[in-house]
């Protein structure tokens, strides 16, 4: 035994556990969000439920499984069931029922006694909607123009149907987003014309001639836009519910119809492809509980990217002053403590500093000098995602100084040494060899700056979030990049859809989804660091003095 | 006294005085050179004068300033800190100590190889070109012709005249201490200073050098630092005994190894310390 603690392996053996321990928890947790993210977009058997209540009433539940619990009886001693005598654990299921026009629930529990029969019709459809939820039940008929036709032309329906809300979409978004945008700098232009004193009768006429032609612009617009939506909204869809009951559901209101029981293995792989396409690529419905989180996406890597390329620069050049040219004293020593310890103040506060300081002081005084046609609405005095990116910065900036002062001391002064002895200067030394040598020290710095700044959300809720953004930062209007604009982030869309939604237990799996998102954005953000700093290392390796 | 074979003195460099050279013959002038680390004095009041175009070395035991005073001729000092030296060093007649001396335009002209090879982690080509490129040049036919002369007069031509765009980090020791010397050649110094070129080396690559060293005297004045007597007898016109600091001896090598005046030398050359 003494001979074996000796010899070192019980901490071989205690080191190598910790690993497994670590390994085992991250991917434990991978599993976990990659699975129930995942299951969220696989198209479910649909299943008919006949159910027989303690008071002999008969009924029918139409629904996806989403979850099976075992509960005690004991805990349902109120219901006076009648059951085996030995029996003590019941199976309760939750099913979602959707139709939330029939009932406002979209989800509801059934015990499995009360259960006569369960089937899975092929005939039974799911209708995802714009609005309202999916709809479970049977297709009664199709009305086309007032005509009733053969169901088995809905595939070409739902065809046309998607033709016209893409044409509807590019109308309200790239046509009709541009005129508005163009009628509010037209009249910015004319109020800070007439702040200036500069409002004369022509250039007034010129802005009224050009608001005009925006306006009949608009609405010739409108009328197309009218047309397309009555076009579509002619043609309606009978659905039979669960309980018999017959529900017209307006083509403009449909995205899909599935018959999940019909569905062969590939179908499904196919269908669950293509929700997650959709789930990536497309905007969030219905207070989010819906949709895709494709602002989100776009707000979070444009967030990061503008906060790597403010950080980048500020936090290199400081590393070099401390470790290049600031005397090495007391206060050298003293900045450096600040530095470091400042990676630990709770990233809310600079949540709060960032609110007070760039977005009140600093974007209030741009406003006043730059924008003062806007006023009383701010333009950068009120969060946005360039004030977030800058807030960000400053949060990540200790770890950039000190990755990159600690690749600065790793270099061997030969280096330099060789570099000024050849006629260089300082400035020249480091310019030329100094930093493409501690280059990958500095994506490592960059590196964990951005694994930092792309999880963070706290800060992020007041300077800059919102749970609903309009536009995205990016748009095709002059100047492209707004960065005074509010903006969607992924994880702030978590907590959003998780704890704030109506419906939590209908986002449940859509919280999963969009964290297993996340993870795998920040992933890529890093991979694509680590690869362009491995790179680096290959071309600037150092010799093994 | 050990069995060195002195080299065959050029007819010139035996005439020369050391004591009364013309200001054409010298090189370096130092004058009364004091040299304090903080409160140690590193070297004391050295007064010496070095012979253009030839090879002098510094010889002496560890620590014995000989390094320090290496360092001086292209004020590479300047980098320790606490480090204050008095006293002048002339580089054709200008103290390269007095006011507005430009240190980087000296260091030019005073080029310097260090004890261990330190090749940028850059290509051949680019390590050699390096000290062009600071000093403003850009032509590509220049820098062509350059990396070609100064591979050439380093002998290492031959070898790498194939890869010149690969890493200068895949050479070995050898060849990489001769591209250093290839790179400090490429700027055209008047003066090049070896601080123990060959101690970081294998014997192969050490005789490559030595013979490098006479060749380059052609072209400049070389000063260089050895704790190897052998290597300052084989490769050197004139020698400097340093001690604790002080200059002991200086004198042509062949009479230093052969006839040393003084008794310190003696013991050091004999091998009785050091």
């Amino acid at each position: 035994m003494n001979t074996w603690f000796k010899s070192g392996s019980p901490w071989i053996w205690l080191s190598a556990g910790g690993v497994s321990i670590s390994l085992i928890s991250v991917l434990g947790l991978l599993w976990l969000i990659a699975s129930k993210g995942l299951s969220y977009f696989w198209p479910s058997e649909l299943y008919q439920f006949d159910m027989i209540d303690e008071q002999g009433n008969n009924s029918v539940v139409i629904g996806e499984i989403y979850d099976r619990e075992q509960i005690p009886v004991s805990q349902l001693a109120h219901l006076d069931l009648k059951l085996a005598k030995d029996q003590e654990v019941l199976e309760r299921l939750l099913v979602k029922t959707g139709n939330r026009e029939l009932v406002s629930l979209d989800f509801r529990w059934i015990l499995s006694t009360n259960i006569t029969k369960t089937t899975t019709p092929k005939d039974l459809a799911v209708v995802e909607r714009r609005t309202n939820g999916n709809f479970y039940g049977f297709i009664d008929s199709l009305v086309l123009d007032g005509q009733p036709v053969d169901i088995a032309k809905l595939p070409e329906l739902l065809e046309r149907v998607e033709q016209f809300q893409a044409e509807i979409e590019d109308l309200q978004k790239v046509d009709i987003g541009a005129i508005n945008y163009q009628l509010e700098s037209l009249r910015l232009q004319s109020k800070s014309l007439t702040l200036k004193g500069e409002l004369t009768v022509d250039k007034q006429q010129e802005i009224d001639t050009e608001t005009q032609a925006l306006k009949d612009e608009y609405q010739t617009l409108e009328q197309q836009l009218m047309a397309l939506r009555d076009k579509i909204s002619r043609d309606h869809l009978i659905m039979r519910a669960m309980d018999g009951q017959l529900v017209t559901i307006n083509f403009e209101h449909i995205l899909q119809v599935n018959f999940n029981n019909q569905l062969g293995f590939f179908d499904k792989f196919t269908l669950f492809l293509s929700q997650i396409a959709a789930f990536i690529i497309d905007d969030p419905r219905e207070a989010n509980t819906e949709g895709g989180v494709f602002p989100a996406i776009f707000g979070t890597v444009l967030m990061v990217l503008l906060m790597t390329v403010i950080v980048s620069p500020f936090g290199v050049v400081a590393a070099i002053y401390l470790h290049e040219y600031a005397g090495k004293n007391a206060l050298t020593r003293l900045l450096r403590i600040a530095v470091i310890n400042l990676a630990g103040v709770p990233s809310i506060v600079y949540g709060v500093f960032g609110l007070g300081f760039f977005v009140y002081m600093v974007g209030g005084s741009l406003d006043q000098l730059f924008y003062p046609e806007a006023l009383p609405s701010p333009t950068f005095g009120t969060p946005g995602v360039l004030w977030s990116a800058i807030t960000l910065a400053i949060l990540t900036l200790p770890v950039v100084i000190v990755s990159t002062e600690e690749g600065l001391s790793r270099i061997p002064s030969a280096m330099r040494h060789g570099s000024l002895a050849l006629g260089a200067t300082k400035a020249e030394t480091l310019w030329r060899i100094i930093l493409p040598i501690a280059s990958p020290a500095i994506m490592t710095g960059i590196i964990l700056a951005i694994a930092r700044a792309a999880g963070e959300v706290a800060p992020l809720m007041l300077v800059g979030v919102v749970k609903m953004a309009p536009n995205l930062p990016l748009d095709g209007n002059f100047p492209f990049l707004h960065l005074d604009r509010k903006f969607m982030h992924l994880g702030f869309h978590i907590y959003d859809v998780g704890f704030q939604s109506p419906n939590v237990e209908a986002a449940r799996p859509l919280v999963y989804a969009t964290a297993l998102l996340l993870v795998t954005i920040i992933v890529a953000l890093n991979m694509t660091a680590v690869s362009i700093r491995n790179k680096l290392r290959e071309r600037y390796k150092m010799l093994e003095h | 006294m050990i069995s060195v074979t002195p080299k065959a003195l050029s007819a010139d460099a035996s005439k020369l005085d050391l004591t009364k050279l013309t200001s054409e013959q010298t090189a370096l002038d130092i004058k009364g050179l004091n040299l304090h680390y903080g409160k140690k004095q590193a070297l004391q009041d050295i007064t010496m004068s070095i012979p253009k175009g030839q090879v002098t070395a510094f010889i002496g035991p560890s620590g014995c300033g000989k390094s320090t005073l290496l360092r001086c001729i292209n004020r590479m000092n300047d980098l320790v800190d606490g480090c204050h030296i008095s006293g002048e060093i002339n580089l054709h007649g200008k103290n390269i100590y007095g006011k507005h001396v430009d240190v980087a335009s000296l260091r030019r002209k005073v080029g310097m190889v260090f004890q261990r090879p330190n090749p940028f982690p850059k290509s051949i080509y680019e390590n050699v070109v390096y000290g062009l490129r600071i000093a403003g040049e850009n032509n590509r036919r220049v820098l062509d012709d350059a990396v070609e002369k100064s591979l050439r007069s380093a002998a290492l031509w031959n070898e790498v005249k194939d890869r010149l765009h690969e890493s200068a980090l895949g050479l070995s020791g050898g060849q990489q201490q001769r591209l250093v010397i290839a790179r400090a050649v490429a700027i055209e110094p008047e003066v090049l200073l070896l601080d123990e070129p060959t101690s970081a080396l294998d014997p192969i690559s050490t005789l490559t050098i030595e013979e490098l060293i006479n060749d380059l005297k052609k072209q400049f004045t070389v000063v260089i630092v050895t704790h190897n007597m052998q290597q300052a007898a084989r490769v050197s016109d004139q020698t400097a005994f340093m001690y604790m600091g002080d200059l002991i001896e200086y004198s042509d090598t062949n009479t230093l190894f052969t006839t040393p005046m003084k008794k310190q030398t003696e013991d050091y050359i004999t091998g009785r310390y050091g």
